[in-house]
């Protein structure tokens, strides 16, 4: 056998010629990145699109494996102290019963009020359960990654919620998985109104796992504890879905209040989550983009 | 390190990523395994490979989270040639000295994709926030443990056990 030369040592380790290929490379990314930013439109790029689809096999399998693994590793934890455990579920079950009973007949009242009112506001339309394959928070962007595509119904713009509340929508569709942006993204919004008094705002992640609501007047009675839900003046997100609870209100700048919100969505705990059907404005906006890619 | 080595340092990363990111325990496991892929291709010293690496790396990782493809590329890319120089110039190893250079290393590709996001997508910045510095320490704690193993006597350990077995 040759032993290697020392040309090929010193190329190995020559600054210069990885300094040339480290520019080349930024270089790329800054225009493969300039290329994508004026055609975004707050959906994904159609490059991403195709690598999800090209990943769902992949993506679906792993997620599956992970997912056998930590239900054994799950179930073997179960077995240590499974029946102070059992106890304690009991006792839980009943104080959720009691919950159920009581939720329940406050659901019937509620029905009842908004069929007396004629609102005539439609309920979200529940599509089906997805689960999460990938959680990613980075920068500021929270992001998921579903196990639904486009041949399950997932369309750009449909809205993800759990039962607790608002969690997101779908940015980028590729055939067996799609990626979603989560509503504690620092670039994420959506129209909101205080439950109690009515009055509307913006919900904005703060990046850190909070939310904001702004554009509140300093005029309004918005109090530690209340309800923020949905407006669905966005376009995107239907009405009336929870989104959080006030966490603290202060004065902002001169003219709006600055209210924090603790989301009702435990985003910690994200396993699967309820995909609705986007809202007409969305439909229509994809079928124009689609049309005009055409 | 062959080519070989890296697409399937890269692969084993991207399952990793997947494997974690599906399970209910990833809050306590977020650990960057592409900037780990990155790191251990800088380690041979190889400039050419390691911006190439890092490059690849942030892509995947762009494609798999990310609203944009190209801004993890970017980082780690420029990760890859500066782990490379302390990798080369630097004369200094062990465990900690490799955990505290990945943890600076995913704040800095933290920085890097947050000042992106800002000047490209007019996100505001956020760069140290609890899930970032945690993600770093995860990071930085991973690959120390993973350099310890590497330098570990295993074999002279082996033996010394059979010997103490055999007595």
């Amino acid at each position: 056998m040759r032993p290697p030369s020392a040309r090929v040592e010193v190329a190995a380790v020559n600054p210069r010629r990885g300094g040339a290929v480290l520019v080349t490379v930024l270089v790329a990314c800054v225009l493969l990145l300039s290329a994508q930013a004026p055609s975004r439109r707050g959906r994904g790029t159609v490059l991403q699109a195709w690598f999800l689809s090209l990943s769902a096999p992949v993506a679906a399998a792993v997620g599956s494996v992970s997912h056998s693994v930590s239900g054994a590793v799950e179930s073997t934890f179960a077995l240590f102290g499974a029946r102070s455990e059992n106890e304690r579920l009991r006792r839980e079950l009943d104080a959720r019963e009691r919950e159920l009973f009581r939720l329940r007949a406050e659901a019937l009242q509620r029905d009842e009020d908004r069929r007396l009112l004629g609102a005539g506001s439609a309920l979200p339309g529940v599509v089906g359960s997805v689960p999460i394959l990938l959680l990613e928070q980075r920068a500021g962007s929270h992001s998921v990654l579903i196990g639904a595509g486009s041949a399950d119904g997932v369309a750009p713009g449909s809205p993800l919620a759990v039962p607790a509340g608002l969690v997101g929508r779908v940015v980028t569709v590729g055939r067996g998985i799609s990626s979603a942006q989560l509503l504690l993204d620092a670039s994420a919004a959506a129209g909101a109104r205080i439950a109690r008094t009515g009055e509307l705002g913006v919900v904005r992640g703060d990046g850190h796992g909070g939310l904001v609501l702004n554009n509140i007047a300093t005029t309004s009675s918005v109090a530690r504890g209340d309800l923020i839900e949905s407006a669905g003046i966005d376009g995107i997100y239907p009405r009336g879905v929870p989104i959080g609870h006030v966490d603290s209100v202060s004065r902002g700048s001169k003219l709006f209040l600055e209210v924090r919100v603790t989301p009702s969505a435990d985003f910690s705990r994200l396993t699967d989550v309820l995909l609705l059907a986007p809202s007409p404005a969305t439909k229509e906006g994809a079928e124009a983009g689609r049309s005009a890619a055409r | 390190m062959k080519v070989r080595r890296i697409a399937l340092l890269l692969a084993a990363a991207a399952v990793l990523e997947l494997f974690v990111g599906r399970s209910p325990y990833r809050a306590f496991l977020p650990v960057d395994w592409f900037l780990l892929a990155t790191a251990a291709v800088s380690r041979s010293g190889d400039f050419v490979r390691a911006v190439l690496t890092g490059a690849t790396a942030g892509a995947l990782e762009d494609a798999l989270s990310q609203p944009m493809i190209g801004m993890n590329a970017f980082a780690k890319a420029m990760l890859g040639y500066a782990l490379t120089i302390i990798s080369v110039r630097v004369v200094f190893g062990g465990a900690f000295a490799v955990g505290a250079a990945l943890f600076v290393a995913s704040i800095a590709n933290e920085a890097i994709v947050a000042l992106l996001a800002a000047l490209l997508a007019q996100a505001p910045v956020v760069i140290f926030t609890r899930g970032a510095l945690w993600r770093a320490a995860a990071t930085g704690i991973a690959g120390g443990a993973l350099e310890s193993a590497r330098n570990f006597p295993w074999k002279e350990w082996w033996q010394r056990r059979r010997l103490r077995r055999l007595r």
